[in-house]
């Protein structure tokens, strides 16, 4: 976990030299602190990786994956508070590796739809993660629910280094796995008869996704991390012309999101997770709008969509 | 080399029926394959040599699907044997040989935000699809120089597929003939002699149709490419295909495609073993067996080789 502190020595000296350049009375905090410049950092961080997977779940028609493995998350978070022996956060991640491995399995199979798997391990998991605490936690569902919303306060040193060496290991995969992921996405029949190992490459996707999901967890919280896994490839899918530039977009999109939504979150006092989803829905409406309005005025006779 | 492609066919040595073909692809022999319990390929037999055009027509649950995914190594056989290349399917010498082409005008995914270039390179990959990444770093120049090898490739297959103008749209905005044709550069920039194509022609237009398969007899004759077809549109192929198989469990009918009787409905073709093979007997050498009658046509010139 040695590229945590790596990471907050190489942009920390950074940061406090854009800070002066930064608006808001609160905000600039971010830049300066190095208490706050962990949780912006593993946000923007996060958000660039959330981003660039983003684009494939939309490929692969699993925009909701990411909220299943959140709640599996939530439960194991649950679970490690109330048993312990390591780090909630590795019960988190080992569960919900579980989960997306036996969720693709058995969509795989065609055992259950996606969508049926997805649903029924999100609220199992809730409601297990839940049970848990109610009977043995003693009163932690508090600092459980914590991870609802998602709060900064949540990310100390540990878990950021934690988020760090995530999501390093997660952008590393996704670009060594990027064509054939998107291979078997399209058809897994003809990645299989190309060579494609198929089998492995579908196991280290299901990873990828838990890794990325568990470490967004503590930034946008649980019902939230679907606003920055899904709406910041949606955006860019509406504005890019090859999915090589989708990808690009969406990383960028989704660093515009996360800053924007930590600005006006400190600024007017409301959670940071939620502000994040606000803004990301926003953004969509609007470049959604100003596409159809460039369309209209400008483009009246093309049928690009 | 040619003393391992002598076999018997029909109780006939095959060894003339050499000098008109070319090197064996494809050897079937008892071949018999159970789908959900059901025999759905009863103890066929054929043999399919290089640059031939093979047409596989038949009714609905009659094995034609079944054949192919046997013949790709997805399904199992329950007796006898595939030899693809002489090697069993799926074994290392057949993988990226063998080149497959779903029905895509529906299969594909409809919102596919992909471009037609970037589709056509996922037909790159291949088994050491890693070796790239390590090119990157053991040798740098090796990297850019078989990407820019790769580029050209691909440019020359949408040239030969007739989609210039569309490289870099979305499949997603395609037609359903076009997407077709991305499909069968996808799989011809894998390298395949053999191309094995499952209904290819459904939903598209006459037009496009005809197209389609004008670039497949291309394909067959300029290089050498051995095409497995199935199709429900037997006039098209008795125009195009070389050779035409009906199959309905056994095999019905295995001669040259000018020769399959016109008839108007499929019913009437089941009818086909006692009337045409007497009335053919003059240009074929027929042998009987059980039902299954096997034309052995020394008139297939498919191969062109």
């Amino acid at each position: 976990m040695v590229i945590g502190s790596l990471v907050i020595d190489l942009l920390g000296p950074i940061l406090e030299f854009i800070a002066p350049f930064i608006p808001g009375e609160v905000f600039p905090l971010y830049f300066t602190k190095v208490y706050y410049q962990r949780p912006l950092i593993a946000a923007i961080v996060v958000s660039i990786v959330a981003g660039f997977l983003g684009a494939f779940l939309l490929i692969r028609n699993l925009a909701l994956i990411g909220d299943g493995l959140a709640h599996v998350t939530f439960g194991g978070i649950a679970i490690g508070l109330v048993v312990g022996l390591v780090d909630p956060l590795w019960w988190a991640l080992g569960l919900s590796i579980v989960a997306a491995i036996l969720i693709d399995f058995l969509s795989y199979r065609k055992w259950l739809t996606g969508d049926t798997a997805i649903a029924i391990f999100l609220t199992g998991m809730l409601g297990l993660g839940i049970v848990v605490t109610r009977i043995w936690g003693e009163g932690s569902l508090a600092s459980v629910e914590g991870y609802l919303w998602g709060s900064l306060n949540l990310i100390d040193e540990e878990s950021f280094n934690f988020i760090i060496a995530v999501c390093f290991f997660a952008y590393i995969l996704l670009i060594i796995l990027y064509r054939s992921i998107l291979a078997i996405s399209i058809d897994s029949i003809a990645a299989r008869v190309q060579g494609l190992p198929v089998p492995l490459i579908s196991l280290l996707w299901s990873i990828l996704i838990a890794l990325v999901v568990v470490s967004m967890v503590q930034i946008v919280g649980v019902l939230l991390v679907t606003a920055l896994l899904v709406t910041p490839a949606a955006i860019a899918q509406l504005v890019s012309r090859s999915f090589l530039t989708c990808v690009i977009l969406s990383q960028i999109f989704g660093v515009i999101t996360v800053l924007l939504g930590l600005y006006y979150s400190t600024e007017l006092g409301t959670g940071s997770g939620s502000m994040i989803a606000l803004v990301s829905a926003v953004l969509f409406v609007i470049v959604a709008i100003s596409k159809a309005l460039i369309k209209v005025f400008f483009l009246p006779n093309e049928n690009t969509n | 080399m040619l003393n391992h492609l002598k076999y018997e066919l029909c109780g006939t040595m095959a060894e003339d029926l050499l000098l008109v073909c070319g090197e064996e692809i494809l050897h079937v022999s008892n071949l018999s394959v159970n789908r959900s319990g059901n025999e759905v390929i009863q103890d066929i037999n054929m043999s399919i040599t290089c640059g031939e055009f093979v047409g596989i027509v038949g009714p609905n649950g009659g094995g034609k699907s079944t054949l192919i995914l046997a013949i790709l190594g997805l399904l199992k056989p329950r007796t006898g044997q595939i030899n693809v290349y002489g090697k069993a399917p799926m074994s290392k010498a057949t993988i990226g040989r063998i080149g497959w082409v779903p029905q895509a005008a529906t299969e594909l995914p409809h919102n596919l935000r992909i471009t037609v270039k970037e589709f056509i390179q996922l037909g790159l990959l291949s088994s050491n699809f890693l070796r790239q990444y390590l090119d990157f770093f053991i040798s740098p120049p090796a990297f850019f120089k078989q990407r820019k090898k790769n580029q050209i490739k691909i440019d020359k297959i949408i040239e030969t597929v007739g989609l210039e103008q569309y490289a870099n749209t979305m499949i997603s905005n395609l037609s359903g003939g076009q997407r077709q044709r991305a499909a069968i550069g996808k799989a011809l920039a894998s390298e395949a002699d053999l191309l094995l194509m499952d209904e290819p022609m459904v939903g598209v237009d006459v037009d496009s149709r005809n197209s389609i398969m004008r670039l497949l007899d291309n394909l067959c004759h300029d290089q050498n490419k051995t095409i497995v077809m199935i199709s429900h549109d037997l006039a098209s192929m008795k125009r195009t295909a070389h050779r035409m198989i009906y199959l309905e469990h056994k095999i019905r009918y295995d001669g040259i495609a000018e020769d399959f009787p016109d008839l108007s409905s499929l019913a009437e073709l089941r009818g086909i073993e006692a009337t045409h093979p007497e009335a053919d007997s003059t240009k074929s050498d027929v042998t009987k067996s059980d039902d299954v009658v096997i034309i052995v046509s020394p008139g297939i010139e498919g191969g062109e080789s």
